[in-house]
């Protein structure tokens, strides 16, 4: 047996991009220990961390474990495996018979953790053992079992960093899927619920998890999103983010068409808004699809505040949006082009400001704006305690300095810095790329075509996001279908109240969330209005 | 596509709308004026009369053939080869109409904004711009109409409302004008202005429901005339018959003259200018869209994108033909007049012919959804 997985090892090595484990697909468990350790050893070798611990079950019949020490918890396996294992309890005396009944004794009635599973496949043992479980091989049993202690260490559940609210809950997702699924199956304790779990990825053999609302979500858009998935053939998968570029509709746009956040509160509104959410392990990013651009300027603290604040936050927001787009090329192609629309004191005084300056506007924006771009880059990279210095150094002194030296002129640095404001505004952070990263060729056509080819630039960005869908749903609904009801929530945040159905480009099998009839009986009451307040009651 | 019958009706009205308004409104007023004098919003009214019995026909038709496409119940009306004649002529026409819509709009840039620029230049990226965007289906061709709209009816809003400030009652007196003659030929002119409504034809079959189309060409035609009908008043109101007569661009001339509150713009023609881009863009990827799709129907072909750049040059070369903009307008105005033979009295030569002919193309289409409803 061992020179047979040895060979065929060495045959498919050059084929399949998983070929230890493929070899061993088939081969069936013998049941005795040594041919067992033997063939384990031939595929995982000597590794320093790889434990094989032999022992004696109930102090008679040879049995073996496997683990790694490092991705196992030892208290586990020593405490809750190999001591029940060592000793038979005295009601259990005497009824061990043959070896086939010891199966059932040990897995019955000794085992006394949950996680404990019977394989009789080579490849499901390795398997076992690679996740970091222990797995069990008892001479004269064919099946082993494989318990499940892995234990890996996690960091502890934080404020989400990219995704901060003043008001809301404070919890972010971490690596680990089981914990990221408990979190949002605590804030949802409904059988409607539903977590389906896929392995993607050959090495990394990466839980994913595609979670939804049953009877809530549209099923076809759940089908579609397993299948996309389950048509992944990639080696590892390290991050959501893999996942997101394969599901997508179109690749070749700078416009993200998948959200992601991590933030649970924000994935549960989104499974009720009828949204799939995908999860992987060792991401702490939930991947949230379908997408539409509105998405992108909306916070979770837009729902949690009063709606009359938070609308016109979420104005500013969408002023801030709009501005780290247009905001430099409009400056361009004013002031190269069409300087007579700014009121004439200001234009003298950005005249007056140029004066020095020897290149032509577009060059000047185009060499600040790439610098901020580096600054930017630079300040994300440098160890956080040199970044907050290094960066006013960067903003402060280098912008000063270039004003001072006639390189650039002072109008140039408050529209650049204002642009670059504004872009740190927009909550999600590949929404913002993708604008920062337009702002490039709109500076540049404004540059030499002014005005109108600002203009001419955004119908082009404009009718490429019309045409843009994700999973179906048009990217910029529900303002351009012309969904009426939808834009309650587009530009402003209505009351939750006024809201009561689910997004209609989704559709969802139940429309309804918020039944706002309340009846006569149900309206608020003055009970403590000083002119109905009966003074005989007080102190009852 | 699964469900191809998406465009509702105000998505239909909005296309028509965008269509409808374009680099026509700039030299608009001065073509109302030489017709009727003070009796140019009359005259435009009475244009936008002409051109909502086009849209009507148009409607008329589409509903009576609701699932087929132009180019196909012509067919079925007057036979095959008289229909492909038909569908040539309005290929060509509006393949003209395009390429003169892409100069008129460069003149305008080059004129006002972009003193330095070639004229090629400024044709040949307003039709590129154009000839890109066709390349997607008809639900995107409708969301693009829609999202443009509200930039449309703004910027034009705005600026007549603005110079009503300015405005004189006396110089719209008398409203019928001072000399009837030859007020015909304008009235034409203006209805020409309304050709492009002959889109309508392409939206149909991609309407929801079609019988509504009747209240989207209704909707449209009041908004798009209307808007027209202010913003003749506005400039005639504001310079007077006379003057107009003297300007090539009075809607331009409008904006220039008007002026923000609190000066937070200086000058608003050059702003203007910019949003009109949106308006002209849509005009002209509305014509070459039908273009190209009534070529793809002419052929039997699924797939129009492969037109898109073929009809470049042709346009191009087209657009480039006129020595300067005096022959241009001239063109326009000859352009115009022989094209409402083609957009509405073809409509109409048809309409005629099946009513005669008792061709119906909604029959089975009734018979079917009576029962289920």
């Amino acid at each position: 047996m061992r020179n047979g997985s040895g060979k065929s090892k060495s045959r498919v090595v050059t084929k399949a991009s998983s070929p230890v484990l493929d070899a061993a697909l088939d081969i069936p468990l013998t049941g005795t220990v040594e041919d067992t350790i033997s063939t384990v050893l031939s595929i995982l070798k000597e590794d320093g961390d790889f434990i094989v611990r032999r022992f004696h079950l109930f102090g008679q019949y040879n049995a073996v474990l496997f683990f790694y020490s490092t991705t196992a918890d030892l208290a586990t396996v020593n405490n809750h495996i190999l001591k029940p294992l060592m000793h038979l309890p005295a009601h259990l005396e005497g009824r061990i018979n043959e070896l086939q009944q010891l199966r059932d004794i040990v897995f019955d009635d000794v085992l006394y953790h949950c996680g404990v599973k019977q394989e009789n496949k080579l490849s499901e043992l390795i398997a076992c053992i690679l996740r970091g479980d222990t797995a069990m091989v008892i001479d004269g049993v064919e099946e082993s079992f494989s318990i499940s202690t892995s234990n890996v260490e996690k960091r502890a559940i934080d404020q989400p960093a990219t995704e901060q609210v003043i008001r809301g809950p404070r919890e972010g997702f971490i690596e680990l899927l089981e914990k990221n699924i408990a979190l949002i199956r605590y804030r949802l304790p409904t059988p409607e619920l539903r977590i389906h779990s896929m392995e993607i990825g050959r090495r990394s053999r990466s839980k994913v998890s595609v979670c939804y609302m049953d009877g809530v979500t549209n099923a076809e858009l759940v089908n579609e999103v397993k299948r996309r998935l389950s048509q992944i053939d990639i080696d590892a998968v390290l991050d959501s983010g893999y996942l997101e570029q394969f599901i997508e509709d179109n690749h070749m746009t700078p416009f993200p068409q998948v959200q992601y956040t991590e933030r649970p509160d924000k994935v549960v509104a989104n499974l009720l808004e009828g949204r799939v959410a995908i999860l992987v392990n060792g991401s702490p990013l939930a991947l949230i699809v379908p997408t539409v651009f509105s998405q992108f300027y909306q916070t979770v603290e837009d729902y949690t505040e009063r709606f009359l604040l938070m609308s016109a936050i979420r104005l500013a927001r969408l002023v801030a949006l709009v501005f780290s787009l247009v905001f430099p090329a409009l400056y361009v192609s004013i002031i190269s082009f069409n300087p007579e629309l700014i009121p004439t004191e200001f234009a003298v005084a950005v005249a007056g400001g140029r004066a020095g300056v020897p290149f032509p506007a577009v060059v000047e924006v185009l060499i600040i704006e790439i610098s901020m771009e580096v600054l930017r880059e630079a300040t994300i990279r440098l160890p956080q305690q040199v970044g907050g210095a290094l960066s006013i150094v960067g903003v402060l002194v280098v912008g000063q300095a270039a004003v001072a030296a006639g390189f650039a002129s002072p109008i140039t640095v408050v529209i650049i810095a204002l642009t670059t404001i504004g872009s740190f505004a927009t909550p999600a952070y590949n929404a913002a790329l993708a604008l920062r990263l337009l702002r490039f060729p709109l500076i540049i056509i404004a540059g030499i075509f002014g005005l109108y080819g600002v203009v001419i630039g955004l119908i082009l960005i404009v009718n490429h996001l019309l045409s843009l869908k994700s999973f179906g749903v048009p990217y910029l609904s529900p303002l351009v279908p012309g969904g009426f009801r939808g834009m309650k929530d587009l530009i402003i945040r209505s009351p939750l109240g006024l809201m009561k159905e689910r997004p209609a480009s989704l559709h969802t099998q139940d429309k309804v969330r918020v039944d706002a009839d309340t009846s006569a009986e149900e309206q608020p009451k003055n009970v403590l209005d000083p002119s109905e307040f009966d003074p005989a009651k007080e102190g009852q | 596509m699964e469900n191809t019958r998406q465009i509702t009706t105000i998505q239909a009205a909005a296309i028509l709308v965008s269509t409808i308004i374009g680099v026509g409104v700039l030299p608009l007023p001065l073509f109302a004026v030489r017709a009727g004098d003070a009796g140019a919003p009359l005259v435009t009214f009475l244009g936008m009369l002409v051109g909502f019995i086009g849209l009507m026909l148009i409607s008329l038709l589409g509903m009576r053939f609701p699932k087929q496409s132009f180019v196909q119940y012509s067919e079925a009306i007057i036979g095959k080869w008289l229909a492909a004649i038909g569908t040539l002529l309005l290929i060509a026409f509006f393949a003209i109409l395009t390429s003169l819509a892409a100069r008129e709009f460069g003149e305008v840039v080059v004129t006002s904004v972009l003193k330095n620029t070639p004229l090629e230049v400024t044709v040949i990226v307003m039709l590129l711009l154009a000839a890109v965007s066709t390349r997607n289906n008809l639900v995107t061709f409708s969301y693009i109409h829609l999202f443009y709209f509200p930039f449309l009816l703004g910027p034009a809003l705005l600026i007549v409302a603005l110079s009503l400030k300015n405005a004189d009652v006396i110089n719209l007196q008398p409203v019928w004008g001072n000399d009837q003659t030859h007020m015909l030929p304008g009235i034409l002119t203006i209805a020409a202005l309304f050709q492009g409504s002959f889109v309508m034809t392409i939206v149909i079959p991609g309407m929801c429901d079609p019988k509504k189309s009747m209240k989207a060409s209704f909707i449209a035609m009041l908004i798009a005339g209307g808007m027209y009908v202010a913003i003749v008043i506005a400039a005639v109101g504001v310079f007077g018959s006379e003057e107009i007569k003297n300007l090539l661009w009075p809607t331009l001339e409008l904006a220039k003259a008007t002026s923000l509150p609190a000066n937070i713009l200086e000058r608003l023609d050059a702003a203007f200018l910019a949003v009109w881009v949106t308006a002209v863009f849509t005009t002209l990827f509305s014509s070459y869209y039908l273009t190209i799709r009534f070529i793809s129907n002419l052929f039997r072909l699924k797939d129009h994108n492969m037109f898109s750049f073929f009809l470049l040059p042709f346009v191009f070369i087209m657009a480039v033909i006129p020595q300067n903009i005096l022959q241009m307008y001239e063109i326009i105005a000859d352009v115009g007049r022989i094209g409402l033979f083609i957009t509405v009295g073809y409509p109409a030569f048809l309409f005629i012919i099946s009513l005669i002919r008792g061709k119906r193309g909604d029959r089975d289409g009734t018979q079917q959804t009576n029962p289920a409803s």
